[in-house]
């Protein structure tokens, strides 16, 4: 038997603005900004590799770069901690600006500055020494030896690298017998022992099976609280997964950059759309 | 002009641009179905023709087991292809109006099982009128919001909703005629109600039209239209295309 009188909308009623539609984008302009590129061109040689690109990278978000091979998402990457510095060929010219100061200024430290921008490859490459010495290896060489602090330091690296419960019975095993997946978290355990500001993740699964994959992608989403994180991936879905902007890159330039969820929906550009749905080339 | 061209081809794995375009055909093909529905029912009963009706019952099952079908193989391409932008948009689009096209099929064979019912209550023509020019009104909507789709044209879909709207007025106002009649001849009742029903699923035809439309400026757009004024949609779309 159904009540006839209650007619009334119950007080109780979801509150339907804040669902659906309502859920604009992410804004940039809403976001506290970690690094500004600006005008950076970069030249191999002759050859020009970056055309003036301009972008912003928000604080404590998840950025990735996506692209076809050789569009210089990895060149634009080993730009926020100057690795390209290593090339000899390489020449830069524009700026970057981490927290409002050029890393490209000639008083910058290049060390520090490392230290502050932290990278990790597509192969782990964790130093033949045991599990321990590798994520205390930061630390020593900035002079610090306090078994205390060290071990401190260690194990919230370790934990904040989802690595600690795994490891925690055999820190003074080589890092060489651990699988692939823990070696790359390892890596990220030791570039965050440093406590760095940014992260640079360039293909930080690509080498690993899907397992570790995901553990790595989970553990990247943890990280952004307390870490500007960039990443540089080739596989979309991963991008599509982790990241909170999407940047997308072609022959050197940046064709697009937005909220992560637009562009896998609904990208502005046509370049992004064929390259993201698989119609390039 | 808002068309947009069509690039459901052109990926570099040919396999998946078959894919989409099949399940963008057989859509197509159960839209196609689904028109002829109505139009059979609607002249199943204007004409009192029992057996075209049974016909469309009958017909109502393979409409089902196309949504079935199409809805397999829209789940295949999303498991195995893990579709982006408008390749997503397209896959998502199919399986809403394959289940709109479902509800308009269970709408015909309604309409067909009422006309079979009407044709033993008497022989008058109360309301049919109505119900030929309803009829003709929502199927060319089917027909117009498939061709919408097939060519991905904005225009035309809104010109659907516009249709919706009429046929909304030109219903409502038929009711209250068949209403008056009633009240002047109350044996007519059992019969002139299951006129209002017919008329009734042809407005529900109307409305499931309408929602191909919106899915239509999703695909085309990328814009969630749903349960917006037309007008609102409008200028919604006039802001996009700036």
């Amino acid at each position: 038997m159904t009540d006839q009188t209650t007619n009334e909308v119950p007080t109780h009623a979801v509150d339907i603005s804040a669902l659906g539609r309502t859920n604009e984008d992410r804004q940039l302009a809403n976001e506290e900004i970690c690094l500004e590129v600006k005008n950076l061109q970069l030249y191999y040689g002759e050859k020009r590799a970056l055309h003036g690109i301009d972008m912003h990278i928000p604080k404590n978000r998840v950025t990735a770069f996506i692209g076809p091979s050789g569009c210089g998402k990895s060149t634009l990457l080993r730009c926020f901690n100057r690795m390209n510095d290593l090339v000899d060929t390489c020449k830069i010219e524009g700026q970057i600006l981490l927290e409002n100061e050029n890393i490209y200024d000639r008083t910058v430290d290049v060390t520090e500055l490392r230290r502050r921008v932290g990278m990790v490859f597509q192969k782990p490459n964790p130093f033949p020494k045991s599990i321990y010495e590798n994520v205390a290896y930061g630390l020593r060489i900035q002079g610090i030896n306090n078994k205390r602090t060290l071990d401190e330091v260690v194990e919230q690296s370790l934990r904040g690298a989802a690595l600690w419960d795994e490891v925690k019975d055999r820190l003074h095993d080589s890092a060489l017998g651990m699988s692939g997946g823990q070696q790359q978290r390892l890596v990220i355990a030791r570039t965050i022992a440093v406590k760095p500001d940014v992260l640079l993740l360039d293909e930080p699964a690509s080498a690993l099976d899907p397992i570790s994959t995901l553990k790595i992608e989970e553990l990247i989403n943890e990280l952004k609280s307390e870490y500007t994180i960039v990443i540089v991936t080739h596989n979309m879905q991963q991008a599509a997964r982790v990241s909170d902007y999407t940047a997308f890159m072609y022959m050197g330039d940046m064709i697009e950059f937005g909220d992560t969820n637009q562009i896998f929906t609904n990208p502005n550009q046509k370049q992004t759309e064929d390259y993201i749905t698989g119609r390039y080339g | 002009m808002n068309t947009v061209k069509d690039s459901h081809t052109h990926h570099i794995s040919q396999q998946f641009n078959e894919e989409l375009e099949g399940v963008k055909k057989s859509m197509l093909e159960m839209g196609g179905l689904v028109e002829k529905q109505v139009r059979d029912a609607t002249k199943a009963l204007i004409e009192v023709d029992i057996e075209l009706a049974e016909i469309v019952v009958g017909r109502d099952e393979l409409v089902n087991n196309m949504e079935i079908s199409i809805d397999q193989e829209c789940t295949q391409i999303l498991a195995k292809r893990q579709p982006a932008a408008s390749d997503l948009r397209l896959v998502l689009a199919v399986t809403k109006c394959i289940s709109d096209l479902e509800r308009i099929g269970d709408e015909a064979a309604k309409i067909a099982r009422l006309s079979i019912e009407l044709s033993g209550q008497g022989d008058s023509q109360q309301g049919f009128v109505e119900v030929r020019h309803i009829g003709e009104e929502v199927s060319s909507m089917i027909q117009q919001s498939l061709t919408a789709f097939a060519r991905l044209d904005v225009d035309s879909a809104l010109k659907v909703a516009h249709d919706d709207k009429i046929v909304d007025l030109e219903y409502r106002s038929t009711v209250r005629e068949l209403i008056t009649y009633m009240m002047e001849d109350p044996r007519s009742i059992s019969r002139v109600l299951n006129i209002i029903w017919c008329l009734r699923a042809l407005e529900r035809v109307g409305d499931h039209a309408m929602n191909i439309g919106e899915h239509v400026i999703y695909l085309a757009k990328g814009l969630d239209v749903r349960h917006m004024d037309i007008e609102q949609v409008e200028d919604h779309l006039e802001t996009v295309n700036k």
